[in-house]
């Protein structure tokens, strides 16, 4: 009795040993902060794209990653009131085929100050295309394309973008993305009366005249991760320098936060999963 | 001290047991597998398993389970079913591969139909409905949602009534009162011969609308090319308090489509067009992305009303099946379908929906998408 007994309590022991080894893992890049994913998932950027904090970068995801998630806009950068409100900004990324990712995203702005002035918020559909895939001496290339459908699009991104990754040393690696974003986007100029032809009235306008842009002009950053736990980051968004760190759980749930132009923070939080991968149940019975 | 002797003697057995218990709980594993099936037939002699798997969207889990439940090495031929017809003919080897029944084949499954009208299970489920309409500013999320109680009465081979119960949550889309009323009641008969399928569907639809309609397909599960037509007559009904509304049937719905499906990357093309509800005409282009569980489409349409886009998406509600024994079954929805369209409130290329739509069923069996999920 007494060897049954130990045995069960030594496998017990065992289990939370484990358990607690993954968690000391995890919680590891908390204490150094310092951070990466090669595997797509990790640091989202403010509308929920693999990236750094504002500016979106061209890495490589899986085929049937899921990401979703939800970031803090504040009020001095905010893209739909500027300085009167800030913003949370919810997301959804899918990579639907290999190359190919799809961003949804809902803007809605904290504290209205005219009753319905929110709405449901800002809807947009957003496209990312990899043109180039990384290789040793050749950078990641992709383009990103809002869907130009919208009536009133604050929150749009139309860029080029080039990431290449750096081993640094161990587990340490840098990962550098440069681009371009589009000094122009494209306007719906419909009211809701007459939203009945998603391809009437596109109208390029220049981002200058709204009251707050971003990603227009060159943009670039660095992100220093520490294997696929975490980073710290530093971006030019083409309006500010922006600083920020981010660690990521259970291989899945990243949390993250920054500093932009050293005035106001922003954060957020996403968790990722691969809907190509085969669910427990399926993966026994394909065993057989 | 008597205690300390039970306890010794359940360590013991917990010790012991799973040694010699190992093909018991295999055993256990495979009638609790079994059960998931309905209107099974083996036909050792040929090596076949006629059955229908309900619980999943995805018939792979219906493939592959019912290879583990088996454990028969001389059952080298899979005949999945929906309501009560053969889909196609499964080989599992390193492959999935298909085969088209023969019209032999098929009535010799229908012959076994008629003397067992209870190798179905009474099958309740839990279906979530939400529609809505967003950005109106002075009320910014205007829904209509609601749960529904369903089941399905087999009347026999391929003829189905659907009905249930609806429990409605929110409506603050239309005037109609939020009462407790019948689900969409209709009949619905699935018929197949060769690589022709056939769904038509008669009674109370959802989206308000009654009628007929039948969707027709021409679909091969190893060849990428399919095409179909669908035509309804419906009218609109709704449940005003203590009695029905059945407007005159003056809705005519007529579509045709070809659909074209990808191996790399793995994606389905569908060019559909024809007339819509409130006689609006157009075409549309559908992208389909089939995962495990989800389903992701993304499409655009030009209609005489306008031009939209959208996307839309099927996933199941966990957790599936709640409770099973053998005659009797609550589960949740196998299949939540839901769309979002950049325009509202301009009748652009709308459409009602029956039970299932014949091209989204059909395409789950095809070869290429089961295979896909087994290749990572």
């Amino acid at each position: 009795m007494n060897l049954k007994l130990i045995l069960v309590s030594s496998t017990l022991v065992n289990k939370i040993r484990i358990f607690f080894t993954r968690k000391g893992n995890s919680l590891l890049p908390f204490l150094v902060i310092l951070c990466a994913s090669t595997s797509g998932y990790g640091q989202m950027n403010i509308s929920g794209k693999p990236g750094l904090m504002y500016v979106p970068s061209a890495s490589e995801t899986k085929e049937g990653n899921f990401q979703f998630g939800i970031n803090y806009n504040p009020i001095n950068y905010g893209f739909r009131f500027n300085k009167k409100n800030s913003e949370n900004i919810y997301f959804i990324n899918v990579t639907i085929v290999p190359r190919l990712e799809v961003n949804v995203n809902l803007l809605r702005i904290n504290n209205e100050k005219i009753n319905g002035q929110k709405g449901i918020g800002d809807r947009q559909i957003d496209f990312k295309y990899l043109i180039l895939k990384e290789k040793k001496y050749q950078p990641s290339l992709a383009l990103i394309i809002s869907a130009p459908f919208g009536i009133d699009n604050s929150l749009t991104t139309n860029a080029l973008v080039a990431t290449k990754s750096f081993k640094l040393s161990g587990k340490l690696a840098a990962e550098v993305t440069a681009g371009l974003g589009s000094p122009y986007y494209i306007q719906r100029d419909d009211s809701e009366k007459d939203n009945y032809n998603i391809f009437q009235d596109l109208k390029f306008r220049k981002k200058k005249e709204l009251a707050y842009y971003y990603l227009s002009g060159p943009i670039g950053g660095v992100n220093f991760k520490y294997a696929n736990k975490g980073g710290l980051m530093v971006e030019w968004d083409s309006q500010h320098l922006n600083i920020g760190a981010y660690g990521t759980l259970f291989k899945r749930w990243t949390i993250q936060a920054g500093v932009i132009n050293f005035d106001q923070i922003t954060f957020g939080t996403s968790y990722a999963l691969n809907l190509k991968t085969l669910p427990k149940r399926l993966k026994k019975a394909n065993e057989n | 001290m008597k205690i300390s002797t039970l306890l010794s003697g359940i360590f013991l057995f917990l010790g012991i047991s799973p040694v010699f218990a190992q093909s018991d709980s295999t055993l256990a594993k495979r009638k609790s597998l079994w059960l998931n099936y309905e209107n099974t037939t083996l036909d050792p002699l040929n090596g076949r398993i006629y059955y229908e798997q309900r619980l999943d969207r995805n018939p792979l889990y219906g493939l592959l389970e019912m290879r583990k439940s088996l454990a028969d090495n001389n059952i080298h031929e899979y005949l999945p079913m929906f309501q009560g017809i053969i889909i196609g003919k499964y080989k599992l080897g390193s492959k999935i591969t298909a085969s088209v029944p023969t019209l032999e084949e098929r009535q010799n499954q229908r012959i076994k139909f008629f003397p067992h009208p209870s190798r179905y299970k009474f099958d309740f489920w839990i279906q979530p409905l939400f529609s809505a309409v967003f950005g109106y500013r002075k009320q910014t999320l205007q829904s209509n949602t609601s749960v529904l109680l369903q089941t399905q009465f087999y009347l026999w081979q391929g003829m189905v009534l659907n009905a249930g119960i609806l429990f409605p949550i929110t409506n603050d889309m239309n005037s109609h009162p939020k009462i407790i009323r019948p689900a969409p009641v209709f009949l619905n008969q699935f018929y197949a011969f060769g690589k022709n399928f056939i769904s038509a569907s008669a009674g109370y639809f959802y989206n308000d609308q009654y009628g007929v309609n039948v969707q027709y397909r021409h679909t091969d599960m190893t060849n990428p090319w399919s095409f179909g037509a669908e035509a309804g007559l419906t009218g609109y009904y709704y449940y005003p308090r203590g009695g029905i509304y059945a407007g005159p049937l003056d809705q005519l719905f007529l579509q045709a489509d070809v659909a074209y499906r990808l191996t790399q990357p793995d994606i389905t093309l569908k060019l559909s067009g024809g007339q819509y509800l409130w006689k609006d005409r157009g075409v549309r282009v559908d992208f389909v992305k089939q995962f495990t569980n989800v389903e992701i489409g993304l499409y655009a349409m030009k209609t005489v009303n306008g031009a939209t886009a959208g996307f839309n998406f099927a996933i199941p509600i966990p957790p599936g099946k709640i409770l099973q024994g053998q005659n009797a079954r609550l589960r949740t929805t196998d299949q939540f379908r839901w769309e979002y369209s950049y325009t509202r409130g301009f009748q652009i290329g709308e459409r009602y929906r029956t039970g299932y739509a014949l091209d989204q069923k059909l395409r789950q069996y095809h070869t290429n998408y089961l295979n896909s999920q087994r290749e990572n």
